[in-house]
């Protein structure tokens, strides 16, 4: 391209060669943006990361973490496990996996779809013993792509 | 027969075709053969019918209830309405990827009717990739995910639509969002076009622009789509849950917007021309995954997408992709060099790149915590997810900034702005920034985030509605009424108002998010009839169930009075619904009533009999805004990428060899007792054009004779005026914030003389270039305005 207005002629054809690096003010804004970027993902990937575990995973664990910090477990709902209490709006239920079971005591709104049979994945904290008190119960839908297929 | 059969044999023969497509279209290529090149251009044609052929067997075969073929037996039955039916086609994987593959190729058929006006290098490539993609695609639905295979026996009925999209959401939302991921196919061949040829010229520019606008625009409409959806039947408050689905469709959308800034600097300035080459592949690639990651079953998603056969087929093409485009790249390397330089970090150009930064780094930490449970399995081999807070976290401090830089951005100058011109741009927003921080506190609002965030929103509202306003003043100055004169506004700089209006919907969408987030308000009861739930100053009475059937549906619902004031507002309905054969599967009826800009947005939890109900209730401030800033935002897009006869007049003049046309900015001008047009010396680029073309509309007006129209330019300190900005932006609708026009100035012969190209000191805000007589040749009147950019 050359510019709109005629110009002189050594304006016009610059060797390549001759090109300065990027301005040291574009480094340095450049470098704060990044900097900024790369501190708030780290600072919230330690803050916010939640273990995920299978129901098996979570009673075969040794780990100190499985008791100490908040964690996500996914398994399915046991059969006829099902008990909801309306005034305490808790509903309570056996989550299994690979033969192990977990009992799991939830409060707050139920998702439509959940139902025995279905994969759902609790998160919260689990001393290592009685149920788990999840503190969000997140079910599968079956799928956007596949309609269930009737029983 | 049946027309599944039809459709297979269309699919074949479209692959066919896409196979000759590509190979002919390449030979046309490095053969310089005209006739192969409209060869390939027919043959594209073909494959987008018999991709039509095959939608329409597809469509047909539900329609006529064929529940032979596995697909319509799987999504369709006898029950649904017809307009479900229709949307079946694409609510199915097998469906959905013949839906991308139609789209594509209409698209393609689109490209080749309007290639005309595009570099004839380009055409057989862009070609030849759109088919490229498209061979892939059929060969997925021709091998691995048909959806004209037929059952061995031929049931009675069909399964039917999955109820949480039977909605009227479904009926839009997908094909759109599916749409949007294919749409960034077209600019994807721009950019393989360009690496092959090396024709990165302004007219490749305009067209790799226009098509990624409308690709924006398509991924826009299908996330608000999906957002509005989400908030209306899911019922969990939101609209928006930061799920590895909704990442992967919002990726491609972060970097085709970082794409749409930074090729304004490409086209102004000539540079980061690697740059934007590398976004428009990211967003093809980030769609691509998008694509892949809801059908491979990868991540674990709420959604919770079937995995399926194609996982691999998609990571493949993924790949190829990949390594085919770096393999492109470093071939191109060396013709991509800039033109210009860079100069200041306080200019347009330094707030583009920051506004780039800024969306890669979201775009970074979206696809960071989408793709998280994969790295730390991989890692730490022990499986990890982050969830909305981190995103919000992380996303929410970094849009803060990315909106403040939007109102910053139009209020400088390319290249270097003073910092005089700076600040006193700066006054109105900074005061309504100011304001708003004094204001909110004092209203009882002492989230220090909240107000952070109001404020920054309505620095750049301020700025936005600023800019809005200086240009209605100008034209009002020349006579128009201030309404006729907002509207020309759009009309004639659409490029740079219809962005303008894209701001303002974000900031919008920005302050529907804080307030909807950080305020709102959520509460759980379970009801008798006459008891009341108080939240947020409304009273829900609740009075009972009902129930009731409709053909293929059971329907409860809870009825409930709210109150407000003493008054009462309305009944409302929340309910759920009971599909026959998904009796075990309920969809909610979720009640939104909207006061002001607050939603009561009420959900029935669970019912006994008649006279029991739990509800969850949730205030919602704000909300409203976000579709009212969604609707904006789409609405200046459009406006961006609407086509107008003015635009292609002027670029005609920019980009036409053909010297003896005659100008669109000369022409009116030449007519008639007109004034004279004058610009400022160091102000070559859009401003003056137009300015130009703005003084040349005003022809009506008259000044009197020693007096021109005038250009009045903020002119950037420095030595910046002698290398004037190269002409790059036709029809002016990017131009610099910091001009405006002054009627009637006086006028001055010594720079108009020196305004002849021959560089002024920009002390001077305003000259004037003689009007073009026509004794002057064509040729010289070009080479003071015309950029003769590439040939």
């Amino acid at each position: 391209m050359q510019p709109a207005l005629t110009i002189p002629k050594e304006e016009q054809s610059q060797p390549p060669l001759r090109r300065k690096r990027l301005p040291l003010s574009f480094i340095i804004a450049g470098l704060a943006i990044l900097g900024a970027v790369g501190y708030l993902v780290y600072a919230n990937t330690q803050a916010n990361a939640v273990y995920y575990l299978t129901v098996s995973e979570l009673k075969n664990c040794t780990s100190a973490f499985c008791t100490t910090q908040s964690v996500r477990v996914a398994g399915i709902v046991q059969a006829g496990s099902i008990v909801r209490d309306d005034q305490k709006q808790t509903v309570s239920f056996v989550m299994t996996d690979s033969g192990k079971s977990l009992p799991v005591v939830y409060s707050g709104i139920v998702p439509d779809i959940f139902q025995p049979g279905i994969t759902v994945v609790v998160e919260g904290h689990y001393t290592g013993h009685g149920p788990f008190q999840a503190q969000t119960l997140l079910t599968k839908c079956p799928s956007k792509f596949q309609s269930t297929v009737k029983s | 027969m049946y027309f599944s059969d039809l459709g297979t044999i269309a699919l074949i023969l479209a692959l066919g075709f896409a196979i000759y497509t590509v190979v002919v279209g390449i030979l046309g290529a490095t053969r310089a053969s005209a006739p192969l090149v409209t060869s390939a251009r027919r043959s594209a044609l073909v494959v987008t019918f018999f991709l039509l052929t095959a939608s329409a067997s597809l469509i047909i075969s539900f329609l006529i209830h064929d529940f032979g073929v596995s697909y319509v037996q799987q999504e369709s039955n006898l029950a649904m309405p017809w307009y479900f039916i229709l949307s079946a086609f694409y609510g199915g994987q097998e469906g959905s990827l013949l839906y991308w593959a139609l789209m594509l190729s209409i698209f393609s058929a689109i490209f080749v009717f309007t290639s005309r006006r595009v570099h004839t290098a380009l055409v057989p490539y862009v070609v030849a990739t759109l088919m490229a993609i498209e061979i892939f695609f059929l060969i997925v639905l021709i091998t691995a995910s048909n959806p004209f295979v037929r059952l061995p026996v031929t049931p009675a009925d069909g399964i039917g639509l999955n109820p949480l999209l039977m909605d009227p959401g479904m009926l839009v939302h997908p094909p759109m969002l599916l749409m949007g991921y294919m749409s960034f196919s077209v600019p994807f061949a721009f950019a393989v076009a360009a690496m092959i040829t090396g024709k990165l010229d302004s007219g490749w520019l305009r067209s790799i622009r226009r098509w990624t606008l409308a690709a924006w625009s398509i991924q826009t409409t299908g996330l608000l789509l999906g957002a509005w959806w989400a908030y209306h039947v899911l019922g969990w408050g939101g609209y928006w849950g930061w799920d590895p689905v909704e990442n992967a469709a919002l990726l491609p959308w972060l970097t085709a917007t970082a794409f749409l800034h930074s090729t304004m600097v490409q086209e102004r300035r000539g540079m980061l021309k690697v740059w934007n080459l590398g976004l428009v592949i990211a967003s093809f690639a980030l769609s691509i995954f998008g694509t892949f990651e809801v059908r491979s079953g990868i991540i674990s998603s709420v959604h919770s997408f079937a995995y399926s056969a194609v996982g691999p087929y998609f990571l493949a093409f993924l790949a190829i992709i990949i390594v085919f485009s770096i393999g492109l790249f470093l071939f191109s390397l060396p013709r991509l060099h800039p033109e210009q330089e860079f100069d200041s970090v306080i200019s347009r150009e330094g707030v583009f790149l920051l506004n780039n930064l800024l969306l890669l780094g979201v775009a970074f930490a979206t696809f960071w915590g989408t793709i998280f449970p994969l790295i730390s399995a991989a890692l730490r081999r022990q499986t990890m997810t982050v969830g909305p807070p981190f995103y919000n976290h992380v996303n929410g401090p970094l849009f803060i900034i990315l909106i403040l830089a939007m109102g910053v951005g139009p209020l400088l100058a390319w290249r270097r702005t003073s910092s005089r011109v700076l600040w006193r741009n700066l006054a109105v927003p900074a005061s309504a920034a100011a304001a708003c921080a004094i204001v909110l506190p004092l209203a009882g609002i002492s989230d220090i985030w909240a107000n952070i965030g109001f404020a920054v929103c309505s620095f750049t509202a301020g700025a936005i509605v600023y800019e809005f306003w200086r240009g209605m003043r100008v034209r009002h100055s020349h006579g128009e009424p201030y309404f006729l004169a907002f509207n020309m506004l759009i009309a004639r700089y659409r490029r740079r108002y219809g962005g303008y209006l894209v701001h303002l919907g974000l900031v919008l969408l920005a302050i529907g998010v804080i307030g909807s987030n950080l305020f709102q308000i959520e509460r759980d009861a379970v009801l008798t009839p006459g008891q009341q739930l108080n939240i947020a100053g409304y009273q829900l009475i609740y009075l009972g169930n009902i129930g009731y059937q409709t053909p293929g549906v059971n329907t409860v619902t809870a009825q409930l009075q709210i109150w407000r004031d003493g008054s009462l507002q309305r009944y409302i309905y929340p309910g759920r619904q009971f599909y026959l054969h998904f009796d075990n599967q309920p969809t909610s009826m979720i009640s939104v009533t909207t006061f002001g800009l607050t939603d009561v947005y009420v959900f029935l939890d669970n019912w006994q009999g008649a006279s029991s109900a739990t509800i969850r209730v949730f205030i919602n401030p704000l909300v409203p805004l976000v579709w009212l800033g969604g609707l904006l935002m789409l609405i200046g897009g459009i406006t961006c990428w609407w086509p107008d006869r003015r635009s292609r007049a002027g670029s005609r003049f920019i980009t036409d060899p053909d010297l003896s046309r005659p100008s669109a900015i000369y022409r009116p001008v030449a007519e008639g007792n007109i004034p004279t047009p004058s610009i400022a010396p160091n102000k070559t680029d859009a401003d003056t054009v137009g300015a130009l073309s703005e003084a040349a509309t005003q022809s009506g007006d008259t000044c009197p004779p020693d007096r021109v129209l005038c250009v009045k330019s903020f002119a950037p300190t420095g030595g910046a005026a002698n290398v004037p900005t190269p002409l790059a932006d036709p029809d002016g609708t990017d131009s610099v914030g910091a001009s405006e026009i002054l009627r009637c100035a006086q006028d001055d012969s010594a720079e108009q003389r020196r305004s002849l190209g021959i560089p002024v000191p920009q002390t001077g805000c305003c000259v004037s270039i003689p009007r073009p007589s026509p004794q002057r040749s064509e040729a010289e009147r070009v080479s003071i305005l015309r950029p003769a950019g590439e040939e």
